[in-house]
């Protein structure tokens, strides 16, 4: 009997307890357990800005999403009249064609480079959603609130300003809650979203703080946004982005290449950047890797330590020679022999590149089967041995030369091409060149080249001058409905969100 | 819960019956001294003598027995798995007793899970695997000892890498996100490591495949149960041995260039640039070493009455066919049991440890082998050679200047208490816990080509999982009225799983003399270096049986287990998982008097239940959280320094659960001549509410996929088991079992209201050149998963360019699940030979010949090395995916021949060995296949790269462990003193 009591009690014991099924969290927390103080809420700030260097997707089979390389620098890039990416002699780089279609704007809507531009942009933006929703639930004072939803907001106008640029008509969405799906608003309204946004906050924002959200970074955007009016809109505006460039304050670094060290955060002339750090685990920054030979690295290192590289993405045939010979900002490409630090003598290309001699040539004798040297390669930032795969140096994203340059366009747009000058003659001084007594379009369009080679302007600047539907290249003329100015809503995102409607001329 | 008794019980009642039938009158009483053997002439130790229901004996360890009874009296003698005899007494017996196929069928006990019951009383789909049949060779991962063993079950050993397991899976996978893996049951403690256990330590495997048997494991047992039933002291004493050495080595290398070709191929095709680096290399060769491994097991035991023990200890060295590979293993188990009360208490201890070190390979070796030129040398003045170029660096330097030692250690304790409460009612109760634990140790040193940038880099890490469960059943047995039985279960288990880690990391060492044990050395240190973490998870259930059957002809069982997992979401934290099954013994009936002479026994089974898949959850996954994230730091400009960043970190979904596979499943037992035992099972198991991290649309969504239940998946096959007395004399016996198994997979829905899929891409090809991003297959509605998608090939057109069918797009191209499956074993014994063949084959299935595909285009050769069958094949073109790859990878292999022998036990009595058998097994001997690649068997898991044959792994979600397979000889012997 005294047995059946003892296992009785145990039954009963065991049949009562232990039916509790919430869970126990040891190396998180739940989202209503932090961000309860004023130190906290900064680090869920942080994430917002966190979000501008993109993020990898393996999920998708590797379609990175990352404002330096692959591949939206890639898409932006490659698609404009300064880089290309030819596929190389074996078939390397062919990767569906996908680089090919960018080129020659023949782009259908489920090439992923194009689709990595609109994860980046929307994962931007469901960050800073998230944030928002985050520093609202806070305890933290409804003033030191505004002061944080303005910088928070002033980052995702900048996601919505390219999403304008790229796609123009997408949707606006401004809450992590509502899960409601999205449909597309018009160019026009993202484009009155944006002004509006900025022209909300720019006050509350602070005035000074390297890679942050500053006054003259969202003047600098907004100038950017009156700038190119005209392409959003229809209508121009040169007179707007010229008061708001007056608001800007900045200066030039007498070097040049100052702007591109590895430590550049040095920079006077940076308005706003990306800040990149291999030790603090930062990813997407390794464009040197997707440009240079796999060799590249003995012309670097005579011990061989740096990274491998791929032998990708390269100027376009005519980019080097439009440069003036002395033009010190020539040297943002790398052409000609590369030399073996262990033996002095010219790195041999083994594999496929037929054991013949690395020397980068301008032209590229055949877009699709190139050599391995062929193109001039991209090296405008700082390239250091023993450097690792994710790079340093912060990605510029504005800096004061572009407010000089847009004063100096808007004058010359608005008839003024004496005012313009001034603004033109610092940038030229500073490259080590003259500036001619009159300035025309197209000398603004040629300096804008060289002054931003590499620095993802090229595109919108293309559209601006209406290059872009011309021919060049391997490229034939755009369609004559212009409809390649935006690229279309990947379809990838269609699938998902049924409201969605594709972009004029794009029919797949 | 003790089988062996429940076993005993069994035949107790069954000799009764017979001495019942047989009674016979008294006379004058005699003293009987006797001695039982088999048919091997082996002394058969426990075999019942039944004199009445109160009197009876059992042989010893000898076999030997002594009964007191009067002359003429009618002895039975039975014993399970062989032909229950009637003597009458005689003072001296010397009794053979011989086997009984059909007998040893149908009185085995299977387990049920939470209980036993004679495979004649079973309503599901069960098969089971005794000791005698599993694989032979050498065994460093317990589940390949099913191979081709079980109808229905895959067990794929993708790798021939010592310290990798194989994938199971039974009857088609059920889950795209979640293992597939059934949920292994080790002593009725379920949920743990298969390889807790080791190959010597098991008596047998019972496969529960069906819902209606899986279901009482509830919202584990969708894969299906497999229940290991570890070995048992023997009534008496015993000491066995088992050990071998094997000798083993690469079965089946690619056929790349030599030197001399590489030669020749130059010259034929004036190829200018071609730099010959005067050496003549094998790479696959400098890579390859001939492994010889050795295994040991030793056993003893030691039973009375009132209780006994068994404890065993094993050693594995298995070496690697690949330079540095190895596992070694050391393990033991000690298990042991008392009774108390008068018999009323039962209590049971058992512990299972064991320890693993290994080293890991390098997988970038093999791709680096099929690519660089054998001209060149591997050393040079006593340095390895490096020529440059993309990966092209030399493979042996990469598989040598490295350190990787892992090691593993595996623990199961268990107390069980069964306690007699009143006649037919038991209760029982056990408390086990299970922890497992991974150290990670790797060094690149500073001089090692890979090492060069990091300068040095060291990494150590420690993983901890642990599984602590309680679990309380209560059982009924009743019968009313002689042909009324009942039994009646009801129980409940409580289960926490716990895991934690931590691992370091450095770069930047001055001396390479630390490697990873002094990680503070190196200088150049980073975020994310350092991290640990813990999660945890509980799982309670509640859940009973009940069994019906009437006059042993009509059997019922219905099942019903209520779930709740932490890991649910908050809207379905509870799910019931029921079933129903029934059996129809037909030959029982009167009616099938008339053909007992061929058809001796026929069951029909019919059975439907539904259980669940909660592996693909994972934790925490259906909350809100906030926490740190890799690659998440930010800039804190005005103190000049990186600080790590919060946010959240998935889409929660408060709907997750469980899947469920609702199973229907009918069965036919039957038995042919009362020789050949055949099973048909036909089954439909339909998946819903499928896992997968569905792509959501971003915006409105932070993140833009996210884990929920939506789509659906069916798997429908049938199942042959044949086992068969073939041939048997005096001197010779011929017994086979063969397997065939038929399943096809559909997807059956990807979408719903919030989550819409057209087609998910998978297979990935990235890391292929020229093939980044790229896909090779799709998961879409009508399709199995792994369906080929891409461009149909057609031809080479004049100048060996590829011509594919409607410019190249994409269309179906098969799929890599096998139509058949099949297995087939044969054992003979001649005197004291035995021999047994054991084969296996998967037939219909697809494989994408990626390996091939990446090294021949146009070009590649001279710098980089090409098979000899791209000199043929006339292509002159870029890598390109199509048909031209996928290939029919049906294959039969010959998975091992033993030829064994056992000394004459006269002779062995003599110097105190109870048994003593010799054998030697040729493993991987040959297989018969169409397939053009190294080898035909490539893992189907995951959706990653299934059925992907390729040696490149380059990105974290394909994570490819291409090793080639070994072909082994070993000798090995069995002793029991």
């Amino acid at each position: 009997m005294k047995i059946k009591s003892i296992i009785s009690i145990i039954i009963l014991l065991a049949f009562n307890a232990c039916t509790d099924l919430s869970e126990k969290l040891y190396d998180r927390v739940t989202t209503s357990e932090y961000g309860l103080t004023e130190g906290e809420i900064e680090t869920i700030v942080g994430r917002a800005y966190a979000s501008l260097r993109g993020y990898s997707d393996n999920a998708s089979g590797g379609t990175h999403a990352y404002p330096a390389c692959e591949y939206v620098f890639f898409l932006t890039s490659v698609s404009s009249d300064e880089c290309t990416l030819p596929t190389r002699y074996g078939g390397d780089w062919f990767d569906d064609g996908q680089y090919q279609e960018l080129h020659k704007h023949t782009w259908k809507s489920n090439n992923k480079t194009v689709w990595s531009a609109w994860k980046y942009c929307y994962s931007g933006i469901s960050s800073v959603n998230a944030v928002i929703y985050q520093t609202d639930k806070s305890p933290l004072t409804d003033e030191a609130k505004e002061k944080i939803f303005a910088e928070l907001r002033a980052i995702r106008a900048y996601y919505y300003f390219r999403l304008l640029d790229l796609f123009g008509n997408v949707p606006i969405t401004v809450s992590y809650e509502d899960l409601e799906l999205p449909a597309n608003s018009s160019r026009a309204d993202v484009y009155a979203f944006v002004e509006n946004e900025l022209l909300d906050i720019i006050d509350l924002l602070p005035v000074s703080g390297y890679g942050r959200m500053t006054q003259n970074a969202a003047n600098c955007l907004l100038a950017r946004l009156y700038l190119n009016s005209e392409v959003y809109t229809g209508q121009s505006r040169w007179q707007d982005c010229l008061d708001v460039c007056a608001k800007i304050t900045g200066t030039l670094e007498a070097d040049y290449f100052t702007n591109f060290l590895t430590n550049n955060e040095v920079s006077q002339e940076i308005i706003f950047s990306i800040p990149y750090d291999h030790k603090a685990g930062t990813v997407g920054n390794y464009m040197a890797s997707m440009t240079f030979h796999y060799e590249q690295k003995w012309a670097i290192s005579a011990a061989g330590d740096y990274q491998w590289c791929g032998n990708g993405m390269c100027a376009q045939p005519g980019l080097y020679s439009s440069f003036e010979e002395n033009d010190i900002r020539r040297k943002s490409l790398l052409i000609g022999e590369q030399i073996d630090l262990r033996s002095n003598s010219v790195i041999i290309m083994p594999g496929n590149g037929g054991n013949q001699p690395l020397i980068y040539t301008e032209d590229i004798s055949d877009f699709t089967s190139s050599l391995q040297n062929e193109g001039a390669r991209l090296k405008k930032y700082e390239v250091k041995a023993g450097e690792t795969w994710e790079r340093d140096h912060d990605l510029v994203i504005m800096r004061y030369a572009e407010v000089l340059m847009m004063q100096a366009e808007c004058y010359v747009r608005l008839g003024a091409s004496a005012q313009a000058r001034p603004y033109v003659e610092q940038i030229r001084s500073r490259a080590g060149l003259s500036t001619p007594e009159t300035i025309d379009l197209n000398f603004i369009n040629e300096e804008l080249k060289h002054e931003f080679v590499f620095e993802d302007h090229r595109r919108t600047d293309n559209i601006r001058f209406g290059d872009f539907f011309n021919a060049w290249w391997e490229k034939a003329a755009d369609p004559s409905d212009k409809h390649t100015g935006i690229f279309p809503i990947p379809s990838f995102e269609r699938q998902k969100n049924g409201k969605l409607i594709q972009n004029p001329g794009y029919t797949d | 819960m003790n089988f062996k008794n429940f076993k005993k019980y069994i035949v107790m009642v069954i000799t009764i019956i017979a001495f019942i039938s047989h009674s016979a009158f008294a006379q004058e009483r005699i003293t009987v001294n006797g001695t039982v053997i088999d048919e091997n002439s082996a002394p058969l130790e426990g075999v019942s003598i039944v004199v009445s229901a109160t009197q009876g004996a059992m042989t010893d360890y000898n076999g030997n027995f002594t009964l007191s009874v009067e002359q003429g009296t009618q002895l039975v003698f039975s014993y399970i798995g062989y032909v229950t005899q009637i003597l009458s007494a005689q003072p001296t017996m010397n009794v053979q007793m011989q086997p009984d196929a059909i007998g040893l069928e149908q009185a085995t006990v299977v387990a049920i899970g939470y209980g036993a019951v004679r495979r004649a009383d079973l309503t599901g789909a069960i098969s089971s695997v005794s000791a005698a049949d599993f694989k032979q060779g050498i065994i460093s991962s317990t589940e390949q000892l099913l191979q081709g063993k079980i109808a229905g079950l895959t067990v794929i050993q993708g790798s021939g890498d010592p310290a990798r397991g194989s994938s199971v899976r039974l009857r088609g996978g059920t889950s795209l996100t979640a293992s597939n893996s059934p949920l292994f049951v080790v002593d009725g403690i379920p949920g743990i490591d298969i390889n807790t256990v080791q190959p010597g330590e098991i008596l047998s495997f019972d496969v529960l495949k069906d819902a209606s048997a899986a279901a009482i494991y509830g919202s584990r047992g969708a894969n299906g149960v497999i229940i290991i039933t570890t070995n048992r002291e023997k009534k008496g004493g015993s000491i066995t041995y088992n050990g071998y050495v094997a000798i083993g080595s690469v079965a089946k290398n690619l056929d790349i260039l030599s030197a001399n070709q590489w030669r020749q191929y130059v010259r034929e095709n004036e190829l200018m640039s071609a730099i010959d680096f005067g050496g003549d290399t094998d790479w696959q060769k400098e890579l390859e070493q001939t492994a010889v491994s050795h295994y040991h097991n030793l056993a003893f035991s030691s039973g009375t009455d009132n209780g006994g023990f068994r404890a065993s200890i094993n050693y594995l060295d298995h070496q690697g066919v690949i330079i540095n590979s190895f596992l070694q293993r050391i393990g033991g188990s000690i298990t042991a049991y008392q009774y108390g009360f008068n018999r009323k208490l039962k209590l049971e201890f058992s512990l299972h440890a064991n320890t693993d070190k290994w080293t890991g390979i390098e997988y970038g070796i093999f791709d680096r082998a099929y690519t660089l030129n054998p001209t060149v040398p591997v050393k040079q003045n006593g340095e390895y050679t490096q020529i440059g170029g993309t990966l092209n660096n030399n493979p042996v330097e990469l598989q040598n200047n490295r350190n990787d030692d892992s090691s593993r250690k595996r623990l199961l304790g268990y107390v069980k208490a069964e306690v007699d409460i009143i006649d037919g009612l038991k209760a029982i109760a056990n408390v086990s816990y299970e922890y497992n634990s991974n150290q990670g140790r790797f060094y690149r040193p500073t001089y090692s080509f890979e090492g060069l940038t990091d300068k040095g880099y060291g990494r150590k890490t420690l993983a901890d999982y642990t599984n602590t469960q309680f679990e309380s059943y209560l059982t009924y047995e009743r019968t009313l009225a002689e042909k009324h039985r009942f039994n009646a279960m009801l129980g409940y288990s409580f289960l926490t799983n716990t895991y934690e880690g931590s691992g370091a990391e450095r770069r930047g060492f001055d001396t390479d003399a630390f490697i990873y044990n002094n990680l503070a050395a190196g200088q150049d240190f980073r975020m994310g270096d350092v991290y640990s973490y813990k999660g945890n998870s509980r799982l309670v259930s509640f859940f009973g049986r009940v069994n019906y059957s009437f006059d042993n002809k009509y059997l019922f069982t219905a099942t019903l287990r209520r779930d709740g997992s932490t890991r649910f979401g908050d809207n379905n934290k509870w799910g019931f998982f029921p079933s129903v099954s029934a059996a129809w013994r037909i030959s029982d009936e009167p009616f099938m008097e008339s053909v007992k002479d061929y058809l001796s026994s026929l069951k029909l089974r019919v059975g439907f239940g539904v259980t669940g898949n909660q592996d693909g959850i994972g934790e925490y996954k259906s909350l809100a959280l906030m926490g740190t994230a890799g690659g998440a730091a930010y800039y804190d400009a005005a103190a000049g320094v990186w600080k790590q960043s919060y946010g959240v970190t998935q889409n929660p979904n408060p709907d997750l659960k469980w899947e469920s596979t609702a199973q229907t499943n009918i069965g036919i037992d039957f038995t042919l001549f009362h020789k050949i035992n055949a099973t048909v099972d036909w089954y439909y198991k339909k998946t819903s509410d499928l896992l997968y991290t569905y792509s959501v649309p971003m915006p409105p969504y932070l993140y833009p996929t996210m884990l929920a239940n939506v789509g659906d998946l069916s798997n429908t096959g049938i199942e042959l088991t044949l086992n068969s007395n073939v041939y048997k004399t005096k001197d010779f016996s011929w017994d086979g079992t063969l397997t065939l198994a038929h399943n096809r997979q559909k997807v059956l829905k990807l979408s719903d209201a919030t989550y819409q899929t057209d087609v998910v891409y998978s297979g990935s090809l990235h890391g292929l050149s020229g093939l980044s991003n790229m896909f090779s297959q799709i998961l879409k509605e009508g399709y199995p998963v792994g369906t080929f998608y891409g461009p149909r090939f057609e031809g080479l057109d004049a100048d060996g360019k590829f011509i594919l069918a409607n410019n190249g797009d994409p269309e179906a191209l098969g799929d890599v699940q096998p139509d058949l499956t099949l297995g087939l074993s044969f054992d003979f014994t001649y005197r004291n030979f035995d021999l047994n063949i054991s084969a296996y084959g998967m037939f219909g299935q697809k494989v994408l010949n990626a390996q091939a595909m990446n090294i021949s285009y146009a070009g590649r050769a001279p710098s980089y090395n090409i098979p000899d069958s791209y000199l043929t094949s006339g292509i002159n073109d870029k890598v390109t995916y199509s048909s031209y790859w996928i290939e029919d990878a049906s294959f039969l292999r010959i998975q091992g021949i033993t030829l064994g022998y056992t000394l004459p036990s006269s002779f062995l009595k003599k110097i105190g060995i109870n048994k003593l058998r010799c054998y030697i097994t040729g493993e991987n001997l040959f297989v018969i296949t169409g397939y053009s690649g190294i080898d035909p068997e490539i893992s189907i898991d995951g959706l990653a790269t299934p059925g992907i044959d390729k040696s490149i792994s380059t990105s974290s979600a394909d994570n490819v462990n291409y090793y080639p397979r070994p072909r082994t000889f070993s000798f090995g012997v069995n002793i029991s003193f």
